[in-house]
Parts: structure tokens; C-alpha cells; sequence
């Protein structure tokens, strides 16, 4: 949160009841301890990497109403620089003057700065395989997934680099700008929460800070739209396949995937792990789906060849035909479509509610009430 | 001239080697490639700085020259805090690399034998992936977490391998070897385990075995550098017995070399070398094992004259590699290198097929 703005000086009391809600303290501090106990874990050699909070999968249904306020923060209204941030790794960034040259590390931040109005400053950008929004076409290329092109920011002049956490940009990378003088931003949103505070902290980082705001107000209204639609329905056991080469890959535990689909009025089911995403089949067949929903179709997965698995034949999911492919990228990125995620996803798990989808949504799910009865 | 020269030229008088009795010119030759490499290096990238920009930078940087600014400060960071330091880098790991492969398979007289063979990349990936896992973050002498770890796998594992063949039965040599090939695979198998564990954050373990000098700096320079050129130059100066032992362990015995003790040595600065550069670099492979076979068939096996050129020859290659990588969008430098380096090296095979052996 700026040090620039007064942060709104009540927190909105039912989302505080989250696990990492809003306050007037960056989430970064309050994971503080989690990185000492996660260091514990990892001398065990047991894994995960990034501090996250922990979300039980099936608890973040009952979050649900807690996005409901939407109160937006009154922030001054003038943002003025200099201004000194607090990104999402903890680390202070001080900006002495409005950022004019913006290379975002991001697809989610490329997504945001043209959200907020800040798309004419962005003179560099990750490679982003889903080309949107379509006016960011025209913005060099600066980083791909292999690999971040340090000279090439340096030479644009770049004032200003916002990049991800959690392994997103290569830390290599950002130590290299930071050495270099160049202000670096990292932002990390492992749950709703934390992209309405990224999106935010984006907006004081380049002066669209009530942009931002009106950005965050946007997208809750599509939440609480959604938790309205989908209060008191029944909660059918969702699969989300995110891939299936080589094996068959669902969603890790305390997922942003997880979350979003308890907020569209499903129960997900998990990997059993917060770093594993394999799911072996064994374990998928047990826990019977009644909803297989194809994160993977983007990559030619088709509601045929999943019928056509060995041993799937057996699920719910499967004999009531109830697999639906989904454009896997509003779900799943943390920025200004995550409103549209969300309905992409009530769509395909809530077909009877006939919410309002997003235009250039795939094709609706054919059968209306799949989970039979 | 080294002991054991001549008996290692009588013995092969079948071979011609091209530059047996000129290797002065060739390493004059190879000096002024590393020069326009290295000059190549710094001068080109995705930003273009104009010629006479660099060379001004260089000159005004190097030589403490009071020029005219005609250059950007945008221009000065490109060239001097960017590609400079990368540049000497790659040169360095390629000496590095080029002259503890000439060591290793001196040693082990195995022509398969790179700085690798004895654990040392098994050791420093496992030391690096277990660094990305930790999330603390520490830095010394310009060195992260990574590079320590790696440094330390890597010296580590070397030093288990030496102490484990020391007590096994069989030719020391021999044990040598395979004890670092089953160490190598022990380690092998708990990095699978450490990459499989590691979530988000495998691209960074992937990203150090595929090797890139993406990560250069001045800071690092100066950790790795210094260590790397000491080694080479201890090692240069032990030429006499590397050919010692080239001949095998009872020739060397005879011309008065403490074989025991000079393996030791030997064995140590190349593995230090190893662990400085894959510390840095991450794990490049092809330099360290097809360089010597190169400069050796070009000048014959005096380790005194192919270990020299065998730097420069490294030197060489993994510069033009490196630029090469980062020309085409950072493609993996060791891609590069056996890209490059192969279908050279199969040339040479063909043309000096005659009776070539270490």
C-alpha cells in the first residue's frame, strides 16, 4: 500500500475474515513469518518454494460472501511522487517522479496497465501467448518465458519494471536491473485478495491510482454478482485438468484455481498437494468428478479423447457427458479479467443459472443440467 | 624442453600434427581470435551501440582516456556493466574449462574424461537446486546462494569421489572413474528428486544445468575469475608432470614424478577450476572435452604447449557461443558450443585419423 495515500481507514470488516485480506499492510509483511516456517519445510526437502497462505480448497466456497463488500478505498486523490511502495517480496521500491517508460514482466500487468489508462507509458513487455489486450501487439518484446532481455530494458530507458514473484520473472533478472538502478516492482497474487492489492499497488506505482481502484470496485462487482447467482446452489465435485502430457495434471491445493472455482459454486478437487499438480487417475476415480472441466483444450484436449481414457469411463463426469472446454487464461490470470474467469467458469460449472458470459467465450456447455437427477 | 616429450613424439611418429613444430604461431593466431571475439562480444547485442561508441566506452572505461562524451549513459551501461563483464566471463569459463579438460584426461588417460567426469556437475547441480529450494537469500564476494552451493556441491562431491577410490580395490584410475560415474549417478538421481519436489521454481533449476552467463557482473567476476586463472596457471606449471603421467604411472614413476602426489595436485586445481566455472556458468558442456582433442591434434600432446592453447581455444569458442546464444534470444550457450564445436571437431577426426590417441 502507498505511503502516498491514506489507505481507507476502516478495513471492510466481512473481508477481513479472509486469510490474507485487505488491511493498510502489504501482504508481503504478513508472510514475513510464513517464510521461516516454509525454511523448516524445505530442509526437509519437501518443496514448495513460495510462501503462500493457505486456503483449504474447500473452504473458499464459504469465502464467497465475504467478497461482497465493495466498498472502494478513498484514497487522496492526487497520487504525488515521489512515492515509496512495498512490493509483494517485501522489498521497498522508491519512485521519484510518474513512471514514464513501463516494462511490464507480466501478462497480468501488461493486462492491468492498459486496464488503468498507463498502456500509452508501456514500452516493453513479456511475450504473452494469448496476445491480449490486442493493444499491446505493438509493444516490444523484452522477456520470454526462457529468458528476460536485460540490455534491451536498459536501452529503452525503462524508468520502471514490473515483474512477478514466485519464480514468474527469473530472480536472476531482477537482482541484475535492480544492480543496474532501474526500480523493480514484484507482484505475486496467490488468491483473489492479493490481485485487487497488485492492481492497486500498480495504480500508485504510475500514477492511476483511482484508475486502479475503480478497476478493483469493477471486478468485485463481478464477484459479488457471481456469489449472488450462485448463493444456496448445490456444489458439484469440479475436476479442472491443466494439462495432460505426459501425465494428467489438475490443481494444487491452495490454487488460485481452487478458489475460483469454490467462488463459482463448485468443490474442487485438489492434487492433495500445494506443489504437486499431478493427479494420478487412481486417486481422480476415487474422488469422482461430476464436472471435468478442460483448462487444457487450448492444446487440443477434446471431451472425446478424455471419454476414451483408460479407466475413465466409470466417473460421473463421464457417463453423464459432463466435460466442457474453458479459455483457461481469464481464469486463471491474476488481472482485469478475473471477473470474467469467474463467470467463464459459473458458465461451465452452473449452466442452469444462465449468468452473463464474457464476449468470445467457447461454447457452452450443450447439456443444461449435467450432474443428472 | 619437458621430459617426455621426446618419447611421446617417437612414439607417434605416424601422426602429423599441423602446427607440431610452429605452436607459437598458432597461438598467436588464436590470441588475436579471442581479441576480435571478445570485441564482437562487446560491441553487438539487441541494442545497438554504434562502433566508434564502444571503443570510446572501452577506451574511456579501460584506459581512463578523458574523451568527449559522445555516448548516452544508456550506451556506457550496455557495454561496460552489461556485455563487458559477460564477455570476460565466457572467455574465462572457457579457459577454465578448456584446461581442466586437458587435465582430467591426462590424468585419467581416458579421451572421454571432461572436467565433469568426477562428479563435479552432478555435485553442483544437486548444491545448486537445493539453493533455489532454500528461500533465503545470501550474498558474498558478489556469490548468491546458488553459486555457493553449487561451488561447495561441486568440491564436495569431487573430493567424495577421491576419498571413496582411495579405498576401493582396482587400478586407481580406474576406481577413479567409476566412482565418480556412480557418486555422479547417486547425485544424479537426488537432483531428479529436488527438480520433481520443486514446483514453480524448476525453470531455475532447469536454467542452471542448460548453462548461460545471462547472469555476469562485475561482482561475480571477481569471485570466480581470480580462483580459475591461479588454478590454470598452477596446473601450467605442472605440465611436466601431466606428461608424466600421460605415459602411465610406472613411466612417470621412472622419470621422477611423485605420482601419487601429483594426481593429488593436479586433480585438485582442475577440480577447482571446474567448480569456479560451473559456479558461474552452470553446467556447459562439449568445451572441456572436445578443446583438448582439438588443440592436440593440431600441435601433438605435450601438455606444455596444448594446455596454453587449449586456454585460448576455450577462451574462443565460449565467447563466440555465448554471442552467438544471446544473438538468437538467449538460446542455451551449451546448444551453442556443441553446435559449433562438433561438426568442427568431426572435421578434424577425418583429417588426422591416422593413429590419433591421447
Amino acid at each position: 500500500m502507498s505511503a502516498a495515500r491514506s489507505p481507507s481507514p476502516e478495513p471492510e470488516p466481512d473481508v477481513s475474515a479472509l486469510p490474507d485480506s485487505r488491511s493498510t499492510v502489504r501482504p508481503s509483511l504478513g508472510r514475513a513469518p510464513l517464510v521461516a516456517v516454509l525454511g523448516l519445510v524445505l530442509a526437509a526437502c519437501t518443496g514448495a518454494t513460495t510462501p503462500r497462505p493457505t486456503i483449504p480448497p474447500d473452504a473458499t466456497g464459504s469465502l464467497l460472501p465475504a467478497t461482497t463488500a465493495t466498498v472502494p478505498p478513498t484514497g487522496s486523490p492526487a497520487p504525488a511522487f515521489p512515492v515509496s511502495l512495498t512490493d509483494d517480496e517485501g522489498t521497498t521500491v522508491a519512485l521519484q517522479k510518474e513512471p514514464q517508460k513501463i516494462v511490464s514482466l507480466t501478462p497480468a500487468e501488461t493486462e492491468v496497465l492498459f486496464a488503468i489508462g498507463a498502456g500509452d507509458r508501456v514500452v516493453g513487455k513479456v511475450e504473452d501467448t494469448a496476445k491480449f489486450p490486442p493493444e499491446a501487439d505493438s509493444v516490444p518484446v523484452v522477456g520470454t518465458f526462457s529468458g528476460v532481455d536485460v540490455e534491451k530494458i536498459v536501452g529503452l530507458g525503462t524508468d520502471l519494471v514490473i515483474a512477478g514473484g514466485s519464480g514468474g520473472t527469473q530472480p536472476e533478472a531482477i537482482q541484475k536491473l535492480r544492480s543496474l538502478k532501474i526500480p523493480v516492482l514484484v507482484v505475486y497474487a496467490p488468491d483473489v485478495t492479493s490481485v485487487y492489492q497488485d492492481i492497486e499497488l500498480t495504480g500508485d506505482a504510475v500514477g492511476k491510482s483511482e484508475a486502479a481502484d475503480a478497476l478493483v470496485v469493477r471486478i468485485q462487482a463481478d464477484f459479488d454478482a457471481v456469489a449472488a447467482a450462485t448463493a444456496g446452489v448445490s456444489k458439484p465435485r469440479v475436476f479442472y485438468e491443466t494439462g495432460d502430457q505426459p501425465s494428467i495434471y489438475g490443481i494444487a491445493d491452495d490454487s488460485v484455481y481452487a478458489q475460483m472455482i469454490g467462488l463459482a459454486g463448485g468443490t474442487p478437487i485438489t492434487t492433495g498437494s500445494a506443489t504437486n499438480w499431478e493427479m494420478p487417475t487412481e486417486k481422480l476415480i476415487t474422488a469422482d468428478p461430476q464436472l471435468i472441466i478442460l483448462g487444457d483444450s487450448a492444446y487440443g484436449v477434446t471431451a472425446d479423447a478424455v471419454a476414451k481414457r483408460a479407466g475413465w469411463a466409470g466417473m460421473t463426469a463421464v457417463k453423464n457427458g459432463a466435460i466442457v472446454p474453458i479459455d483457461d487464461i481469464p481464469v486463471t490470470r491474476p488481472g482485469p479479467r478475473l471477473g470474467d474467469g469467474l463467470r467463464l467458469l459459473v458458465a461451465a460449472i452452473h449452466p442452469e443459472l444462465h449468468l452473463a458470459v464474457p464476449s468470445g467465450a467457447p461454447a457452452e456447455n450443450p447439456s443444461q443440467n449435467p450432474y443428472g437427477g | 624442453m619437458a621430459v617426455g616429450q621426446d618419447v611421446l613424439a617417437r612414439g607417434r611418429t605416424a601422426v602429423r600434427w599441423p602446427f607440431h613444430r610452429r605452436p607459437l604461431p598458432l597461438a598467436v593466431i588464436g590470441a588475436a581470435a579471442l581479441g576480435a571475439a571478445l570485441l564482437a562480444a562487446v560491441g553487438l547485442g539487441s541494442v545497438t551501440v554504434a562502433p566508434g561508441d564502444t571503443l570510446a566506452i572501452l577506451a574511456h572505461r579501460l584506459f581512463l582516456l578523458d574523451l568527449p562524451r559522445t555516448w548516452s549513459p544508456t550506451a556506457e551501461t550496455i557495454v561496460w556493466d552489461l556485455r563487458l563483464p559477460r564477455a570476460i566471463e565466457a572467455a574465462v569459463v572457457g579457459l577454465g574449462l578448456a584446461v581442466a579438460g586437458t587435465t582430467f584426461q591426462g590424468l585419467l588417460r581416458n579421451p572421454l574424461a571432461d572436467p565433469y567426469v568426477l562428479g563435479t556437475a552432478s555435485g553442483a547441480a544437486l548444491g545448486a537446486a537445493i539453493a533455489v529450494l532454500l528461500p533465503v537469500r545470501v550474498e558474498i564476494l558478489g556469490f548468491g546462494l546458488l553459486q555457493l552451493l553449487a561451488f561447495v556441491g561441486a568440491i564436495a562431491a569431487v573430493t567424495l569421489v577421491y576419498r571413496l577410490s582411495r579405498v576401493t580395490g582396482g587400478s586407481p584410475l580406474t576406481s577413479l572413474l567409476l566412482t565418480g560415474y556412480a557418486l555422479g549417478s547417486l547425485l544424479a538421481a537426488a537432483l531428479a528428486m529436488a527438480m520433481y519436489l520443486s514446483g514453480a521454481a524448476l525453470r531455475q533449476i532447469f536454467s542452471y544445468l542448460l548453462g548461460s552467463f545471462d547472469n555476469a557482473s562485475w561482482a561475480e567476476l571477481g569471485g570466480a575469475v581470480p580462483v580459475i586463472l591461479i588454478a590454470s596457471a598452477l596446473i601450467l606449471v605442472r605440465a611436466r608432470s601431466l606428461n608424466g603421467l600421460l605415459l602411465g604411472e610406472d613411466a612417470a614413476a621412472h622419470l621422477g614424478v611423485d605420482v601419487r602426489r601429483e594426481r593429488a595436485i593436479l586433480l585438485g586445481l582442475a577440480s577447482l577450476i571446474t567448480a569456479a566455472a560451473v559456479s558461474v556458468s552452470g553446467l556447459i558442456g562439449f568445451v572441456g572435452l572436445v578443446i583438448p582433442h582439438v588443440v592436440r591434434m593440431l600441435v601433438g600432446p605435450n601438455a606444455r604447449v596444448v594446455l596454453p592453447l587449449a586456454a585460448i581455444g576455450g577462451a574462443i569458442l565460449m565467447v563466440v557461443a555465448d554471442l552467438v546464444a544471446r544473438s538468437l534470444g538467449e538460446i542455451p550457450v551449451g546448444v551453442i558450443t556443441a553446435v559449433i564445436g562438433a561438426p568442427f571437431f568431426l572435421m578434424l577426426l577425418r583429417r588426422v585419423q591416422r593413429g590419433y590417441e591421447l
